[in-house]
């Protein structure tokens, strides 16, 4: 488990994160949302360990990170970050076997061809990385992402994604969404930053509510992502519409000049 | 072009590194021949080979010295230098992720002359130095010069884990600049003995080159540069950014402290013995990047060779262009390397994709 324990971080006096507790079971997804500058990012940088986390207690399968080396905590998880830019021209597969720099595995060839199918890439291979479209670039950081923990192993591992969907188009979106899904299967604990709600209504299992630094909810999606919960979040009224546990979730906002009521409800055709 | 040959990259790889070791042995090879006193080739190879005990031809005595005390010591020198510029200078840009930085742009080598000179002239002042270091005494210096100015740079330019390309320009030329004022100025303030000193180190080039020196090039420059050679894969995570080397697992402080601190030796070190070469570490790695890709797997060796090589072939011209006088080595660096870097300026965008 990934558990992060009254976890706080202060830009001078301003709490950015303040005593956050979240935890991320291996094989779950969970989603974190909340509007803009809610400390989403700060929040992920801690749990990656790319910032120090002062106060409180971030443990991956139990062990502190505080102290952890570099090397074991790249073995226990791996982070895709929202940007990455590229200063020398190296080729596409070049990227995504970096992933491997450490893990060593007995046929790294065969995943990187794995990880890149996967993400629709292995076209791409010899193609030089500064000359891919943003959205293929998303996908070959990812295939490198993967790559780093996509061996099957006793040990749960995490992977942390911000946005990892934010420059494709929306069959990408879904089959990126799939392909993270099944990491679940492989012992994996997903943690996401997600901008679309109706992605994170149907592919996470479940949600966290972040506002000004605070966890206001976390849980099973359907129990956290309730009109209210959602308007409390973000301040602006949301519907929430299922036919039923098991059938799709939509979530839709209206121009505010429609909305009369915080609960408005937008039949489908 | 060569990425859609059939073999597969580490093979390339390989081949390309094995091709720039053999061009280097062969140009050494014609360098040991060629100069204002021309050996036969049968005759040098006879003469390296009884070095060995294997006789093997004829030779004169006059021969023999020439090249076994001046021009293979030259010619060893120019490729410790030249090797530790071009990988210096690669595994810089790497680590601050831009094709635009070099030794010379970003005050190393400022940095290293003008500790070297106020070694030679205020040296005297410390003799406890020479007792302790010996002849390793200027070239540690040098370094020490080097890294002050690295450091220095890398601090300016460095803010928040990103190197703003501008400040790192920027404060390299403020840091040259004001190197080289206090050359100036201690100069100014050297009796007669350390000007002549000073003099004949500002006029070294590799043409100063003695076995002693070569022995010290070899402690401090080969060794260093395989150190820095064995980052390769650690400089490959740095080039997608800091944060997600990182993530991938790099001890990403350890790596910077390595380049920074092995480049100023080995650059320090080559200033102290030849006097401030340029650009040799911005043309290599740029080579190797445009022709090969930017595996610092290949890109690292590639540049200890490729630089190897230019700097003995600059020396090769430097001692016969005007033969029997000499050229500067620097002259013939800035000659190609000048319109080579203002040729990277314009296409710095392209290259930056």
């Amino acid at each position: 488990m990934l558990d992060a324990q009254h976890i706080q971080y202060y830009i001078g006096n301003r709490p950015i994160v303040n005593r956050a507790s979240i935890q991320v079971l291996p094989g779950e997804l969970t989603a974190i949302l909340g509007p803009n500058g809610a400390g989403k990012s700060t929040l992920f940088r801690l749990l990656s360990g790319e910032l120090p986390c002062k106060q409180g207690r971030i443990t991956y399968n139990g062990q502190p990170i505080k102290g952890m080396k570099t090397r074991k905590l790249a073995s226990l998880r791996a982070v895709m970050p929202q940007h990455s830019t590229l200063t020398f021209p190296f080729q596409a597969k070049e990227v995504v076997s970096l992933g491997l720099m450490y893990s060593r595995p007995k046929y790294p060839k065969t995943i990187v061809k794995e990880v890149m199918s996967a993400t629709q890439t292995w076209h791409l291979k010899e193609q030089l990385y500064g000359n891919l479209s943003g959205g293929e670039k998303q996908r070959v950081q990812l295939a490198r992402v993967l790559a780093q923990i996509w061996e099957i192993k006793a040990t749960p591992r995490y992977l942390l994604l911000d946005e990892p969907t934010s420059s494709m188009d929306i069959a990408q979106q879904h089959h990126i969404m799939q392909i993270i899904g099944q990491l679940k299967k492989r012992n994996i604990g997903i943690l996401a930053i997600l901008h679309d709600l109706n992605l994170a209504a149907n592919y996470a299992d479940k949600a966290l509510l972040l506002k000004q630094g605070r966890v206001l909810r976390q849980g099973a999606i359907r129990a956290a992502m309730t009109p209210e919960n959602l308007q409390g979040v973000f301040d602006y009224p949301l519907s929430v519409q299922s036919n039923g546990p098991g059938a799709p979730i939509y979530i839709s906002s209206l121009p505010s000049s429609a909305t009369s009521s915080t609960n408005y409800t937008y039949k489908l055709a | 072009m060569l990425q859609n040959l059939s073999y597969s990259k580490t093979a390339q790889q390989s081949l390309v590194l094995a091709a720039l070791g053999i061009g280097l042995v062969l140009l050494g090879l014609l360098s040991i021949t060629i100069g204002a006193f021309p050996i036969p080739f049968g005759h040098a190879v006879s003469i390296l080979l009884s070095q060995l005990g294997i006789d093997s031809g004829t030779f004169t005595e006059q021969e023999a010295n020439v090249l076994w005390q001046i021009r293979l010591p030259r010619i060893l020198l120019a490729i410790l230098v030249g090797g530790g510029l071009g990988v210096s200078g690669a595994a810089l840009q790497g680590l601050f992720r831009n094709p635009l930085v070099e030794p010379g742009l970003i005050g190393v080598s400022s940095g290293g002359a003008l500790f070297a000179v106020i070694f030679i002239v205020f040296g005297s002042s410390f003799p406890w130095l020479g007792r302790i270091f010996g002849s390793f005494s200027l070239p540690l210096v040098a370094f020490i010069g080097g890294l002050i100015n690295v450091m220095l740079v890398y601090k300016m330019a460095n803010q928040g884990g990103k190197t703003d390309i501008s400040l790192l320009i920027l404060a390299g030329v403020a840091l040259t600049a004001l190197s080289g004022a206090l050359i100036g100025l201690a100069i100014f303030y050297a009796d007669e003995a350390a000007l002549r000193n000073f003099t004949f180190w500002s006029l070294g080039d590799v043409g100063g080159a003695n076995w002693d020196k070569v022995k010290i090039a070899f402690i401090l420059i080969f060794f260093p540069s395989l150190l820095i050679i064995k980052q390769f894969r650690n400089l490959n995570a740095l080039a997608i950014g800091e944060n997600e080397a990182f993530h991938m697992g790099v001890d990403v402080q350890r790596v910077k402290y390595i380049v920074l601190f092995m480049s100023a030796l080995v650059v320090g070190v080559g200033v102290s013995m030849t006097g401030t070469i340029g650009f040799v570490g911005l043309i290599v790695p740029h080579l190797l990047r445009l022709s090969f890709g930017a595996d610092h797997r290949l890109v690292l060796p590639g540049a200890f060779l490729l630089g190897a090589f230019l700097l003995n072939g600059a020396d090769l011209l430097a001692r016969t262009v005007v033969m029997p006088a000499e050229l500067p080595i620097g002259i013939i660096t800035a000659i190609l390397g000048s319109p080579f870097f203002i040729w990277l300026i314009l296409h710095v965008k392209k290259l930056n994709s």
